[in-house]
């Protein structure tokens, strides 16, 4: 029983960092850019979320809205000032320029919302629900079904829209993409208000579980990266099993083995898949992507 | 309808294209033949907008295209199947031929039309339809670029080589239906080493070596110059 209970907890958790995973991923694989400001992100959509639900904590469904609609503001922004200047630039350039981007969003979340943790609402509550025995936290159940949701929207709108067929010809081949009118530029917009979007939902999902600082996406973000190393780089797919996988070890590793181990075993793991699966659970055909 | 003038691109130090003069009337195909290096990728490119001139001009239908991003021309109705074909790998063929049809907007039900006519063109892409593009023959995948080329309803169709690493027999199968397609009036200009082929399709033809134009003329004229016989056909 109690086994049951902790993996709801770990597809929670997992949940998170799948969602984490999944902007990470879907940045990278359209735009190839690894994006080092990820946890930042994150951090802004839960201090967002914060603000709304901070005026009552019937808004809390709101924020979810606001915290999209903020995040993808966010996403344009970073597309025009930082993504546009520096796609032409050396690999590391860009990296540096997503990491510069995280420092700012950071800081300017500091000034705005300050360095004290701030206690965010769910919208189903605190309460737990009885099921069979079981004693669940309503918002871990909340969790789990909002990530189905957003990886179903997200399948959707990449393996079965016109839209989507033309973000997976651009991720495989920019040039030929244009060669055939791909609208690039409006696309990578896109891709970086959804990759931001994505990230700030992922930051009010965990804000109920813990307290909200502008520290809070940090770990999430190493977690995240994590799953994406053991689902496969430049995977989909991978990001979200990658996700639950992390989760699973590390609320089961919590329990079974020490829980100041936690971190430490999933890196750990992370670090077998780099030496003996360095592409990772599903790592693509390398002719997939030739 | 598709008009270089006096075009010259360079890389680097190395100029590729040096003053090329070019016209394809609306309706022709037009062969554009030279060896390994003489800058005909380059100017295909050009056209396209994937390389900026240094100089000279380029005019669809009396417009000139500047600047132009390629992805705007292939909306203004240039459609360009690049030199190894350059397939989706990871996108089925009919994923291939779908996003092949994103340059015409409002396509709507009228798409289907054109899916049909293309597997009509390759019935093999029919068949294969579902599988995805790494996984498919060099021909298949010669005649999966050139559909999804034509899925654009272009106004200039660009090939180049497409006969580039196929065996003869499948070299003749595909250069069958290129000639189907000549026949439709449809605007060609078509890049090929294979001399011999593309003059049979061809009703004119450009000869670049070192990136200028040395001979141009009709095809069976160019079939008959010594200088093409001995460089080109190997008689
Ligand atoms: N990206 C590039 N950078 C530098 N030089 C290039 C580049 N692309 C082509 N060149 C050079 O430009 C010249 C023309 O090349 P191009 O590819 O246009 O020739 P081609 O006629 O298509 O040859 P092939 O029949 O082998 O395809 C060659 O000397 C080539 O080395
Ligand atoms: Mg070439």
């Amino acid at each position: 029983m109690l086994t049951i209970q902790l993996i709801i907890n770990a597809l929670a958790v997992g949940s998170i960092y799948a969602v984490t995973a999944l902007s990470f991923e879907i940045a990278y694989e359209s735009t190839g850019v690894v994006n080092f400001s990820t946890g930042q992100l994150v951090t802004a959509g839960a201090l967002v979320g914060a603000s709304v639900t901070a005026i009552g904590p019937h808004l809390a469904p709101v924020a979810y809205l606001a915290v999209i609609v903020a995040m993808a503001a966010l996403g344009l922004l970073f597309f025009v000032g930082a993504y546009l200047p520096l796609r032409n630039r050396p690999v590391l350039t860009v990296i540096i320029g997503t990491v510069a981007v995280g420092i700012l969003v950071q800081n300017v979340s500091l000034l705005i919302w300050g360095p004290l943790p701030i206690a965010v609402a769910s919208p189903v509550g605190n309460a737990t629900i009885r099921l069979a025995g079981l004693v669940v936290p309503t918002h871990a159940l909340f969790v789990i079904l909002v990530t189905m949701v957003l990886i179903l929207a997200v399948y959707f709108l990449l393996y079965r829209s016109p839209l989507g067929t033309q973000f997976r010809a651009l991720a495989q081949d920019p040039e030929t993409a244009r060669l055939i009118g791909v609208p690039v530029m409006r696309l990578y917009a896109l891709t970086w208000m959804l990759a931001c979007a994505l990230a700030g939902i992922a930051g009010l999902l965990l804000a109920p579980m813990w307290f909200v600082d502008v520290g809070l996406g940090d770990s999430l973000a190493l977690k995240a990266f994590a799953a994406a190393i053991i689902g496969g780089f430049g995977s989909i797919p991978g990001a979200i099993i990658g996700g639950i996988a992390v989760g699973l070890a590390e609320v089961l590793g919590a329990s079974y083995i020490s829980s100041s181990y936690k971190d430490a075993i999933v890196f750990a793991l992370m670090i077998l898949f780099l030496l003996f699966r360095p592409q990772g659970l599903f790592g693509e055909r390398v002719a997939d992507r030739a | 309808m598709l008009r270089c003038s006096n075009l010259c691109v360079s890389y680097g130090a190395v100029q590729a294209l040096k003053g090329v003069d070019l016209t394809v009337a609306e309706g022709e195909c037009v062969a554009l033949l030279g060896a390994n290096g003489a800058g005909k990728t380059t100017l295909l490119r050009a056209i396209s907008g994937l390389v900026r001139p240094r100089s000279g001009e380029i005019l669809l239908q009396g417009q000139t295209l500047g600047g132009m991003a390629p992805e705007r021309r292939a909306r203004a109705g240039i459609a360009h199947a690049p030199e190894r074909r350059r397939i989706f790998p990871g996108l089925t063929v009919l994923e291939n031929l779908q996003v092949g049809a994103t340059a015409v907007r409002g396509l709507g039900a009228r798409m289907q039309e054109d899916l049909d006519r293309v597997y009509a063109m390759f019935p093999r892409l029919a068949e294969r339809r579902t599988q995805r593009g790494w996984s498919l023959s060099g021909g298949e995948q010669q005649m999966l670029a050139i559909g999804r080329a034509l899925m654009a309803r272009p106004r200039v169709l660009l090939l180049d080589e497409p006969s580039l690493g196929l065996a003869p027999l499948l070299a003749e199968e595909v250069y069958v239906r290129l000639a189907d397609l000549a026949h439709t009036r449809i605007t060609i200009l078509l890049v090929e080493q294979n001399t011999a082929m593309a003059l049979a399709v061809a009703s004119r033809a450009y000869v670049l070596e070192h990136g200028e134009i040395v001979l141009h003329g009709a095809s069976a004229e160019l079939m008959d110059h010594p200088r093409v016989k001995e460089a080109y056909l190997g008689a």
